[in-house]
């Protein structure tokens, strides 16, 4: 069975591997395209704890805000007035994305509130606020 | 090319073993992918900002809820504790089963307390939360 490896004529391999490697790089390429959906804001914030916290699987686009009010978006800090642009230019790459503010529990409602308006005025109206599901609430 | 597979279709094996190389490299991919796409599951509280549109035809009925900077709840103009905003809210909701909950929080209040105050509203039974703050 080695042997057949070393056949001078490679595109027996392909031919091989066909019916397998075609479902498996679907998968594959299902999983890469569903994670690079993810804007991940880049840093971790302790959540504030709630009972009613729903799973947002379709949120895919996390603004993370620090308890000292920098925000962070797509790995890096931004500022405020940041966000609406890149909200623009991302709503336009895929209109059905929506957003997930992450902030931490000493941040101020304030930095919230404008974060959650320069999204809305970015064009997407889907945004919630992220909670621990598991702590008390 | 064709014809080579079907002399080696007896042995199912042979296939897997020429699979092993390319496959082991696909699948460890394919595993690294699923795990992040675990990694990223978010859970969160929908709460409205009110808009201009919706601020002109706001109901009067709408219970307050005021969150000072010190992080001191209001309801209805009482001082009330954070884990006391479900009954107050469960008792408001039975008089006026259709009425909303406006929460206005000062600039400075913590998010702790405001997702506090959301997760007790959502407890007592009303999800259609508005949220404001006034600068």
């Amino acid at each position: 069975m080695q042997s057949r490896r070393h056949t001078p004529e490679t595109e027996d391999h392909g031919i091989d591997l066909a019916p397998m490697l075609d479902f498996v790089l679907n998968l594959l390429i299902f999983f890469i395209i569903t994670t690079s959906f993810i804007k991940e804001a880049g840093i971790t914030v302790i959540k504030p704890p709630a009972l009613t916290a729903e799973n947002r699987e379709s949120g895919n686009i996390l603004i993370a805000i620090r308890e000292n009010g920098e925000v962070w978006m797509d790995r890096r800090q931004v500022d405020i007035r940041e966000i609406r642009t890149m909200i623009e230019r991302l709503h336009i790459e895929r209109p059905d994305d929506t957003v997930v503010v992450v902030a931490d529990r000493e941040s101020h409602a304030g930095v919230v509130a404008d974060v959650m308006d320069e999204v809305r005025q970015g064009g997407i109206k889907d945004i919630s606020i992220a909670a621990d599901p598991g702590g008390e609430g | 090319m064709r014809m080579r597979r079907h002399t080696q279709e007896q042995h199912e094996s042979s296939h897997g073993i020429d699979l092993a190389p390319m496959l082991d490299f696909v699948l460890n991919l394919l595993i690294f992918f699923i795990i992040t796409a675990i990694f990223v599951k978010e859970f969160g509280l929908i709460v409205n900002r009110p808009t201009s549109f919706e601020q002109s035809n706001e109901k009067s009925e709408s219970i307050a809820i005021e969150i000072l900077d010190t992080g001191e709840i209001f309801v209805d103009n009482r001082v009330v504790d954070a884990r006391a905003v479900r009954a107050n809210v469960e008792r408001l909701h039975a008089v006026n089963p259709e009425s909303g909950v406006l929460i206005l929080a000062d600039a400075d209040a913590p998010t702790g307390i405001l997702v506090e105050v959301v997760d007790q509203v959502h407890l007592g039974g009303i999800w259609n939360i508005t949220f404001s703050t006034n600068e």
